[in-house]
Order: structure tokens, then sequence, then C-alpha cells
């Protein structure tokens, strides 16, 4: 889910540049407006954006289902007492409002990766940060596009390996055990794997990037995200 | 437009997997580097563009040590791995196969010219824009090599380039591969069966325990069984 999809959705069709702006642009509407008003109306537009972009909500919200349980403990811990009443939910309502911010963030990133290429965001941040910064952050933006799936890849096969041989029969800590070991060793192979490849491939610091050209479309789109600022610094 | 190897030596510890290894690989030859599992083959392949650097001895490729210019070897030498999924970097087809010569800075009229003719050259020339991991496994081999061919190779190897696939797949590839042969490429195909390979190689070399056990142009079946390699 986390990964580029090919597609000529009205989001695939934008320049990177424009996207990132937008994004930026929600971030700081979503941590400017903390209401639950504020965040409702975020939510809609976060909905817009997934549709245009042909990104399904909730399947991106399974794939984030490992954070999600840390999204959830953050109101939970501050909401809970030591003593009676031992839950005060007027505590809660903080936290909860700013974990749910980050699920916004997620789908709206997700959105973000599904419909450009990581080439393409590599050439918009070096575009936007000029010299050797921009070509160590666009290139580890590059890797952790490129990275991520196949981690991802692998977990799912350790799950999948696990299933086949009746693995889900054994105690929850026993498959978190497996999974985070063998993950691990994967998860270093993997690296080699990667690493390798990039070299026979005659990885380059400095590659020949995608031309970036903004079109008409990107006015509207671009318009949305100084809304969106004007918005949060309102 | 050789590759050559001298004295290649290279150890996982203490145990040598590759212990004095010498060939050449000749302009446009197709050469079939056979072997039982652990014989060596892969980890003398991935001397020939630097992606091991050997213990002993040396590697040449178009007569330039590998080892003052790893790029200009790795430019010179394509390389599939025996998981084509190993060597992907991309999510698309196209994007996958431009990698290598975006990396090499060419401009972008030539990489797009490069991506369509690797692409056309192993049939998948209308296909850039899909995902990769949609793919079969033969066709993942195709764009693998694409990927390989990109970056307009003298030298093309190949480690283990049928594993998993059908009869179809293999032969798809195998169509590729005299193709390529026939437009001058040298292509070394690393392999423990030669059933498909027979009638391309120029050359047949065994490997045994990291040496040279046979190398010759009509190996005969009853010395490639007794060296664990499946005759045609």
């Amino acid at each position: 889910m986390i990964t580029y999809a090919p597609g000529d959705t009205p989001l695939h069709r934008l320049d990177p540049r424009t996207k990132l702006f937008v994004q930026a642009a929600v971030a700081v509407a979503a941590f400017a407006h903390t209401t639950p008003r504020g965040l409702l109306l975020l939510t809609a537009f976060v909905l817009c954006v997934c549709w245009l972009a042909a990104t399904p909500v909730l399947a991106s919200l399974r794939t984030y289902r490992a954070f999600l349980p840390f999204l959830v403990a953050a109101p939970a811990v501050e909401g809970a007492t030591l003593g009676a009443p031992w839950f005060v939910p007027a505590d809660a309502v903080t936290p909860a409002l700013a974990s749910y911010r980050v699920l916004l963030l997620l789908l709206v990133s997700t959105a973000y990766i599904r419909t450009t290429r990581v080439r393409e965001s590599r050439a918009a941040i070096q575009w936007l940060l000029p010299g050797r910064a921009g070509v160590v952050l666009g290139a580890g933006v590059g890797f952790v596009l490129r990275f991520l799936p196949l981690l991802r890849d692998d977990l799912a096969s350790i799950r999948s390996a696990m299933d086949a041989r009746l693995g889900s029969a054994r105690p929850l800590r026993e498959r978190v055990r497996l999974i985070g070991l063998t993950g691990l060793r994967r998860v270093f192979a993997r690296a080699d794997r990667f690493a390798l490849a990039l070299q026979a491939r005659c990885f380059a610091w400095n590659p020949t990037l995608p031309p970036l050209t903004a079109t008409w479309r990107d006015a509207p789109a671009t318009l949305v995200g100084v809304a969106l600022v004007a918005w949060a610094v309102a | 437009m050789t590759i050559t190897v001298d004295d290649y030596t290279y150890r996982y510890g203490e145990e040598p997997a590759v212990d004095r290894v010498s060939l050449t690989v000749a302009d446009g030859e197709f050469l079939v580097l056979a072997g039982p599992n652990g014989s060596g083959k892969t980890t003398l392949v991935r001397g020939f563009n630097g992606l091991l650097t050997p213990d002993e001895g040396a590697v040449r490729v178009n007569g330039h040590p590998v080892a003052d210019d790893p790029v200009a070897a790795r430019a010179g030498v394509g390389m599939v791995f025996q998981d084509p999924r190993d060597g992907f970097v991309a999510a698309t087809v196209g994007a996958d196969v431009a990698f290598g010569p975006e990396n090499l800075g060419l401009a972008r009229d030539e990489i797009d010219r490069r991506v369509d003719d690797a692409l056309d050259a192993v049939r998948m020339s209308d296909r850039g824009g899909e995902r990769i991991d949609e793919l079969s496994g033969g066709e993942r081999e195709r764009v693998a090599i694409a990927g390989a061919l990109a970056m307009d190779p003298d030298h093309l190897v190949l480690d283990e380039p049928f594993t998993g696939l059908d009869l179809r797949a293999r032969e798809s590839v195998l169509d590729r591969l005299a193709a390529l042969d026939a437009d001058g490429v040298s292509v070394v195909v690393v392999t423990h069966d030669l059933r498909d390979l027979h009638p391309l190689a120029d050359r047949t070399v065994v490997l045994s325990d990291g040496s040279v056990a046979l190398d010759a142009a009509d190996p005969s079946p009853a010395a490639l069984r007794e060296l664990g390699v499946r005759p045609p």
C-alpha cells in the first residue's frame, strides 16, 4: 500500500513539488487546528484527497496497524490515574485528537507516495533543497521509499510461512518473538541484497532526474495549499 | 571486449569458495558456467563487475582492472541476479529499467531510448507502467534482463536465470539470450542444468569445489554428470 501505484488520477498528474507543498500545508493546518471542528474539516479534505488519488482509506490504515496501538496508548495513558476514578476522559481528549491528527497525516502521505514515483520525489526534494544537503536528503528518501516495501513483503512472507505451518497456533508472545527475530535477520539480509543491487546498477549520488514541469493543473492545487496555510495562520 | 580473470581467489572465512580460477570470456562468446550448488559460480561472477573483491588475483573488463574503476566495470558487465527480485529497486517496470541509465548521468532522451529498446528486446515494450510485484516469474526475469540491457553492457551475466520458470518462460528467456548473442553481446549464464543452453553455448566451464574442473566447447554428458551437472 505504501508504494507507488501506477495510475492516471488527478494527483498522479500533479507536479511532485505541488503535492509536497499541499502535504506540508495539511500538516501546518493540522497542527494549528486541533479542535474537533478543525479536525473534522481536515478529515473531509483528507478523504477528498484519498478519493482523488484512488487511495483506499481502510486498506491504508490497515497498513499502519503496527503503529495504531501507540496512537491509542497515548490518550489511554494520559487519561489513566493511579487511583479512583482510574480514568479521566477529559484528560484523554487532547492526546486523542493529536493521535487522530497523526492518522490524517499518514493518509495524506500515503496518497502522496501512491501517486508519486520515487525519482520524482527525489527530483522535487533536490529542487527544494539545492546542493549537497538536497542530494543526500533526496537519496535518503529514495532509499526509504524503495526499501520499505521490500521489507514489508519480507515480513509478510515470514507471517505467511508461519501460518502455513500452523504457527498461528503458538502463543502470541512466541509469535512476536519469532517474527521479530526472523524479521531482524531478514532486514539485514535484505539490506545487503539491496546494497548489492544498487552497486550492480551503478548507484550514483547525482543521477539524471526526471524534469519537473508544473502545468495549469497545479494552479488549483497550489491555491488549495495556500488556503490551508492561510487557514492555519488566521 | 573481454572479461579476463587471473588467479581469482575468494574466501569465506578460511575456506576458499573460488580457488585460483583463471578464464577469459571472449568478445561475443556465449559461455556457460556450470557446477553443482556451492561450487563457487556466483562468487566468481560477482567478481566480474566488482561486487566482490577477490582476496587474490584480478579481473579485467575490456582490458581495464575492475579494482581501478568498478563503476566502469558495472556499466560494461550487466548482471541479473539469481532471484530477479533482489535486483529491483523501483516499483514499476519502466522506472526500474531506467534506474541504471539514470545513474550513468545520461540525457533524458537517451535514457528513454534505452528503456524503450531494452523493454522491446525482452518483448515488454508496452508494459513500462506496470507494477513489478504483479508480474509473473518469467516476466520478472525479463524485466531484470531489460534492466541490465539498458546499461548497454558489452557483457551480460545471468545467475541461474531459469530457476522457477515454466517451459514457456524459459523459452522466452532463451529466445532473448539467443538474440543478444546474435547481436554480439557476450553472455555468461550460470547454471547447473545444461539442457536448454547446450545449443547456444560456445563453451562450457564447470567449476567444482571452487576450481575449474572442465573447460570444453562440447563436453561429454558423462563428464558433466560426474561433476554434478545435468547434461543436455
